[in-house]
This record gives C-alpha cells, structure tokens and sequence, in this order.
C-alpha cells in the first residue's frame, strides 16, 4: 500500500511487449485505486474509534450549556442518531453510510455534510492552491538564486527563511491585517470576495511554507552541483545560472515533490487557522467549529476529506517522479 | 492617534500607487471613508444607505423556533416581530397583538391582533399564522433547544384561533412567564407559506426565512456574511421603537469577525460601521479613533462562581462565606475589564427586573473575615505552602476549567480569584477539561465550583438556577445543588404572578437568601459595548442589550 506520505520514488517493472502495456497498466491502477480505498478505510476507523474514546455525552455536547431542551427532546435526538446502539452496530451503520456515499447530517447546522463540505470547498482550494503556488515560485527563484552562494545575500535569505519558519501564522496574519488593511487600508479586513481579499490570507499560508520549500530545495540543489555532470555542463560552456535551472534543477526537484505529503496537510491544517484569522468561509473554518462543538458527521467528513486528498496527491506524486526522473522508468 | 493613523495612511497611498490598479481601486474606496468621519452627528433622520455590523460569533442555527442562541435571536430580531414589545422597565406594549387578556388563573391568553400586518410574502398575518407557528415550535420534528420552553414546554396545551384577529393560547398550569416569552424574537412568527413549504431548511438560513419584520432575509455567505434588506411596506413596528413605518436603513450586513482584533481593527479602519462586543482592554483605542461606545448593561444571571453545596468542604456555610469575603472582587473586576464591566452584588444583574439595590455594597471584601470563619470552621492549621489544612488535609478546591467557556478574559480573572485565595489560604486548582468531561462531570456534580452566566431579561432565571427541580442531574442548571423549600416556593410562587410588588418581594428575598447563605459569589455583571461609527445614528438597545437597527440610520450615502 502507498503510505500518505509519499516515501522514496518506487520502480515500476517494465512491461515485457506490447500486448502486455494494457495488462500491466491495469494491474497498476487496480492497485493504486485499491490502496487509496484502503486508505480511506483506515482514517473513517480511526475517526470513529477517536470521537467514540471522547468522554461525555454527545446530547448534552450537542445542546449546549444554556438550553431548555426537555428530556424528551433528548431522548428523541439519542434515538434519531442511534447513540445508544452498540458501538459495533453504530460502526457497521457508520461504514455501510459511507460505503452509500451518505455522509449524513450536520448535528450543529441541521445539513447534509456532503453539501456542506462542497459549499465550503471552493475558497479553501483556492486559498490552498494559490498559497502552494505562490510557495513554489518564491522557493524556485530564491533557491536557485542562493545555491552554492556565499555572501550576504544567502545570510540574509537564511536569516529570513529561520523566522518564517518559526512565526505563527495566527500572528502573522494579524500583523499583516494591522498593516495593510487597519493602517494602510489597501486591502479588505476579510471575506472570499475576489482577489484582494486573497492576497494577505495567501501570503500568511505559503510563508512558512515557502521557507522550508526554499531550504530543501537549496540543499538538494547544492548537492546536485557537487555532481560531476554539473561540472561537465559547466565546462561545456554553459551558465552558472544555466546549469541551476536546466540541470540542477530538474535533479532536486525529487525530495520537493517528496514534501507534497507534508505540504498537503500543511496547507489544510493552515487554513483552519488562516480562514478563522481572516473571517473566510472555506473547510478549514467549518472543520474548526466542527471540532469545538463535537459536530460528529462534520468531522468525520472532513477527515475523510483529507485522507482522500492526501491519498490522491500522493499517487499523482508517484506518477510525477517517472515524468521527472527518467531513470525510474527504464527500471 | 489620530496623527499616527493619517500617518499610515499617506503611506498606505504611497505603497497603492506602487500596487496593482485592482489594489488602488481598494485603496480609494477605503480613503473616501476616512474624509466624512469627522462630520458630527446630523439631528433628522435619512432614509436609505447601507450598514454593516461586525459581530463576534455566527449563528449555527437560523430557526428561530430551535436555536437557543443569542445570536440567532439577535439578528432574526430584524426579520421577525412578536405578539407584545418589552420596555427596559418590564412593562409590555403592543406590536402584533393591540391588546391581550389573561385569565385570572394565569392559564389561559387571549390576543388581539392587528388586521394590517402582512409577511414579506404577501401573506397576512392573523390568528392561523399564530397558532401554524406555535404548532411549529412544539412539534416533535421541530426538536426546539429554547422556544418550545419558553412556550411552556409540558405546560403548553394549544392554540385556539377564536376568530382571524383573536388568539386564545392555553396552558395546563399558571404560566405567568408567557407575555415575557411572547416578546422575545425566538417566539417570533415565520409564514405559513414558510413553514409548509421550507420547514426542514430553516436552520440554513437565507431569503425563504419570511418574516414580517422591518428587514427582510437576502442572502448568506457561510463563514463570512448575511445580508439583510428593507421591507418598504413595514408600518408595524412595536410602541417601545423610536419611530414608525419602514426602517431608515436600505441595507444592513452582518459580517461575522470573531477574532476580536481583526473586528476592532475593521471598525476603527472603517471597514464596517459598528461591531459588537468591543473588549474592554481596546475601548480607549477604538473611543480614541473617534468611534461612539454605546453601553448597556446586561440583564439575567451575572457572572459568578457556584459552589457545590452537596460535598466538602462547601457543604459548611462558613467556608463557603469565607471565600465570598475573601476575593476582592471590585479590585479584580476594575483591573481585568478596565473599568467597563460592573462589578456584582446580587446572583442577577442590575439591569435585570426585580433587582435588589439593596444588597449593593453589603458585602465586602473582608479578608480578616474570611480567616476567622475558616478558623471557627476548623481549617486553621497551615502547611508548608501557606496553605490551610484541617485534620492534615489541605483545603483544597477543584474549579474546572472548560476551554470553550473561557471568554471575556475569565481566565485571567480566575488567576486574580486563584491569588486572592491563597492570601486567606485556600489552595484552588483549575484542571483543564475538554468539553465532553466537563459537562459529564457538571451534571455529575464533581466538582467543588462552577462559574456560569446567563444572558436573559428576566428574574425568572433565579429559578433556573436555585430551583431543586433544575439540578444539574436532570440537566438543570443548579450548579450549587441547592434543594431548599423556601427557595422553591419562592421562585415558583414569583413565576405564577403578574403583580409586580409580589414579584420584586419574593425575588427580592430569593437573591438576599442566596448572598446571605453564600451558595454563590456574584463577580461581575457584563455590559455590552458596541462601537458606532459617527456617521450611524439612531442604534437602540433592545432589554436584552441586543443591538437594534431598526431605527438607525446613516448620514453617508
């Protein structure tokens, strides 16, 4: 099976002739498909083993503190979500929804998740796309810019990228909130209208992001420079800067597309916290009051969310490596 | 201040022309604002403009007839109206209904209504409408959190439509509380069309919501906005609003910032024009931007600390004083809250009906006090720590902490309590819970002290809350565990009454009783604080200290 972490690129064993490609290839796919189910299986239990070991009632949760609900308004909700059924039953229940594509229902908001999570989904992939891009543009230029450099503009770049690393997005994304939209007023406090209201909840997502992309790829770049082909490409006659981005380049871009696992949940655990910051709608904001108020259903929809995303992500990785590495195709 | 903030702003200009023209465009509107803030306040009122309000959570529920949230009510307050209004004194005025009567035996309520009204949908108002919606909010299906209590809940035994302008509600027992449930927004009345057509898709929110209110329901983004619009044909507002007809306001926008610096940064940039729940520590700040503070003070339980009356060492009436003398708790409130919030003297807020003005200033800080009662009540060894004991036992005393209860800077307040105890020696732990524990334990009663408030314009809570019928084992809110027959008979006694002499009395004795036995530690009564940009006028508070719109308006178009 695939881990969600993409580990080492994997060898795919060569078909011996023609007829044999579409074999192989559905062979391939079966399995693939067969791993991202198995995957799935495994966060939906471990979900719903985590919310069963929560302590308390899940009706005095889901009611709240201060509410008149009479005792049989309580008994009429245990019985509509089956919470005194055996835990077994409510599993195979549990399993036997999913397995129907029922998601069920929101205990909070009183709708279906699946239209909830897909209401909410199109500002956090635009949030989560446009910071993994930004991310990789800035790591790319800074990287290829400072490899195998000395001076002042690498001690500055490290410097830089040690505090990016280490700051809070909570406190960066107040800070820039201070400065460019309570001060300056150049761009709106919050909301998901349009591309001002995307800049500074983008840049507050890839900067951390961004400072790590930038060491990793700056590392596998200087190792790759070490290389004698760098030298031979040198020595040929071609540019240091060149070199950097036709060679090396494509060479240290492996443990980049490795980090997408890392990236993946580092962009949806950021959103929850960036979407609160900015006041945006999106999954990261639903799955945080999900989470306080103990809305099962919501929850459990967004984990499965999230391993499908990983799960996806990192086959589509698996099948990056062979595009950028020629070598794992000739096996 | 000022000069800081015209600073950035010139820069802020320098820094847009650099940026993209999408920027500039942003930047402009932004500018505009700042030019008309420093008009002052114009006397008559303008019809049309737009109003957004930030507020400080968002509602999970729409449906009024289910969520118990303040939110909800406060919001929904623009798009629903109800039979009878309430006055910040108590004394209710017709809106929907234009006189009522009440059997003697407090069971039964007769409505007349106004033959004019009519929801934003065409439809009319009238005695089917009340009782489709009555019908509605205790309904089985419907699982009402808060409404179908206010209703009566086992009391409640129908509504009878007598003729299309008169409505007869009956109740099984004397349920005096009913004109105050009948003013509240959660009682509040939806078309009928409404709830034939969309009753599972209230909770969602958005334009099927059909009120008769001064606003009607547009459109709601999740997680960001709601918008609400005039409805031109409203001209039935309620005896206690500042004027009749239509609201001034074309538009009103709630936008949900929770984060209280990015609400207070919006507001004092203009990105809004008011926000709710300003905190305390920021309002010489957002006062210093030339922004209105206005204050009103909230009604219903104060903010206190509920001891367990059932278990050691709290089942001694002297410990328990010793700890309600030993805090000093105006100190504590004045530095926590900046002087905003008030500090308490009663288990109810002064705002709150019924408050007795007399147990102000009868019990203060007295520290020698609180040692010489835990002496007497045997705690008078001391540990190595400082700390009391008894008998080689330390008195300690657990005080749960949930995450989600802690707002408005109560945990730092627990740390100023925490302090003030260990002077007096009294060791006090606060174990964090997650949510689940904490309630399980609560109902358990495993626990030493529970802090707790609740919002609500009406004495009536003093029996939530000491009642023994309302133990924290039957889901109640006893949090004191206190089963005192005087205490039950007063407070039922006070709820099946409308005579307002009776009422004050026996609530009177109700909150002397609960200070005098020190079953609770009144700390603060919170006062709402909303900031009003110079350019709205016109924003009232409703007695629940909800913020109303529907006399405002707006000198900028």
């Amino acid at each position: 099976m695939t881990s969600p972490m993409p580990g080492a690129p994997k060898k795919v064993r060569p078909a011996s002739g023609r007829t044999g490609v579409a074999q192989v290839l559905l062979r391939v796919l079966l399995t693939r498909l067969a791993s991202v189910a198995f995957v799935l299986f495994g966060a939906a239990t471990l979900a719903f083993a985590g919310l069963k070991l929560l302590p308390g009632d899940p009706v005095a949760t889901l009611l709240g503190p201060q509410t008149t609900a009479s005792p049989a308004v309580r008994e009429q909700i245990r019985d509509e979500y089956g919470f005194d059924d055996p835990v077994y039953a409510q599993y195979i229940g549990y399993l036997d929804d999913l397995v129907h594509l029922r998601f069920g229902e929101s205990y909070q908001l009183q709708r279906p998740v699946a239209d909830l999570i897909a209401d909410q989904f199109a500002p956090t992939a635009q949030l989560a796309f446009s910071a993994a891009l930004l991310s990789v543009v800035v790591a790319v230029v800074v990287a290829v810019l400072t490899a195998g450099r000395r001076g002042v503009g690498r001690s500055a770049a490290n410097t830089v990228e040690l505090f990016a690393v280490s700051t809070p997005s909570f406190w960066l994304g107040i800070v820039l909130l201070t400065v460019f939209s309570f001060r300056m007023r150049v761009l709106p406090v919050a909301g998901a209208d349009g591309f001002e209201s995307l800049v500074l909840p983008t840049v507050t997502l890839a900067v951390p992001i961004t400072a790590v992309l930038t060491q990793v790829l700056r590392e596998s770049m200087e190792s790759a420079l070490d290389e004698p082909f760098a030298l031979t490409a040198r020595a040929r006659g071609l540019s240091r800067l060149g070199v950097q981005v036709r060679h090396v380049l494509r060479h240290a871009a492996i443990p980049l597309a490795t980090l997408s696992g890392w990236l993946t949940g580092t962009l949806l655990g950021g959103t929850v916290l960036v979407e609160t910051v900015f006041a945006r709608p999106g999954v990261g904001a639903l799955t945080l009051d999900a989470v306080t108020s103990r809305d099962m259903p919501v929850v459990m929809g967004v984990v499965l969310l999230a391993a499908l995303c990983f799960a996806v992500i990192s086959q589509l990785v698996d099948a990056l490596y062979l595009v950028i590495d020629p070598r794992l195709r000739k096996g | 201040m000022r000069a800081l903030r015209n600073r950035h702003t010139r820069r802020g200009r320098a820094v847009a022309a650099a940026l993209a023209a999408a920027f500039l465009a942003a930047s402009c509107a932004a500018d505009e604002g700042g030019g008309t803030a420093e008009e002052g306040p114009t006397g008559s009122p303008v019809r049309g403009g737009a109003a957004a309000v930030a507020v400080h959570q968002e509602p999970s529920c729409f449906d009024i007839h289910v969520s118990p949230q303040d939110i909800t009510g406060s919001i929904q307050r623009n798009v629903f109206d109800s039979l009878v209004s309430e006055d910040a004194q108590g004394n209710f005025h017709p809106w929907l209904a234009t006189s009522w009567e009440v059997s003697t035996d407090l069971k039964t309520f007769t409505f007349k209504l106004r033959t004019d009204v009519k929801f934003t949908d065409g439809t009319a108002f009238d005695a089917a409408a009340v009782k489709a919606n009555f019908d509605h909010i205790v309904a089985k299906t419907t699982k009402s959190q808060y409404a179908a209590g206010l209703l009566g809940g086992a009391a409640y035994a129908g509504t009878e439509v007598v003729d299309p302008a008169t409505v007869r509600i009956a109740f099984s027992k004397p349920f005096a509380p009913f004109l105050q449930a009948a003013s509240t927004a959660y009682l509040g009345f939806y078309s009928p069309k409404t709830l034939a057509a969309d009753a599972d898709k209230l909770c969602t929110g958005g334009p099927h919501l059909v009120g008769t209110g001064p606003f009607k329901f547009t459109a709601y983004t999740k997680g960001q906005d709601l918008v609400l619009e005039n409805n031109p044909a409203y001209d039935w507002a309620p005896q206690t609003a500042k004027h009749q007809g239509p609201a001034y306001l074309g538009k009103l926008t709630y936008r949900f910032l929770k984060e209280d610096a990015v609400r207070v940064g919006a507001l004092t940039s203009g990105q809004v024009d008011a926000a709710v729940s300003v905190p305390p520590v920021n309002i010489k700040t957002v006062e210093g931007a030339g922004i209105r503070i206005l204050r009103r003070d909230f009604a219903g339980a104060s903010y206190g600390l509920y001891f367990n009356t059932t278990r050691a060492p709290f089942d001694d009436e002297r410990v328990r004083k010793a700890i309600q003398r030993g805090i000093d708790i105006g100190t504590n409130v004045e530095a926590v809250y900046f002087g905003q919030y008030k500090r308490a003297w009663s288990p109810i807020g002064p705002a709150t009906p019924s408050y007795a003005a007399s147990l102000d200033n009868s019990w203060p800080y007295d520290p020698a006090l609180a040692g010489k009662l835990l002496d007497e009540a045997g705690w008078s060894g001391r540990d190595g720590d400082g700390y009391r004991t008894k008998d080689g036992k330390r008195l300690t005393v657990t005080w749960p902490a949930s995450p989600s209860s802690n707002r408005e800077q109560r945990d730092v307040l627990s740390q100023a309590i925490q302090a003030d105890l260990k002077k007096v020696g009294v060791e006090v732990q606060r174990p964090a819970l997650d949510v689940g524990t904490y309630t399980t334990n609560a109902y358990k009663g495993i626990y030493d002290v529970l802090d707790v408030s609740w919002a609500r314009f009406e004495p009536d809570v003093l029996r939530l809350y000491f009642h023994s019928s309302n133990l924290p084992s039957v889901s109640g809110q006893n949090a004191a565990w206190l089963t005192n027959p005087e205490i039950d008979k007063w407070t039922d006694d006070a709820a099946a009454t409308l005579d307002k002499a009776t009422r004050d009395k026996l609530y009177a004795q109700t909150q002397a009783w609960v200070v005098e036995h020190a079953v609770a530690v009144p700390v603060y009564s919170a006062t709402a604080l909303l900031g009003v940009a110079k350019h709205i006028q016109g924003v009232e508070y409703d007695p629940n200290a909800w913020p109303l719109f529907y006399d405002a308006w707006t000198t900028r178009s």
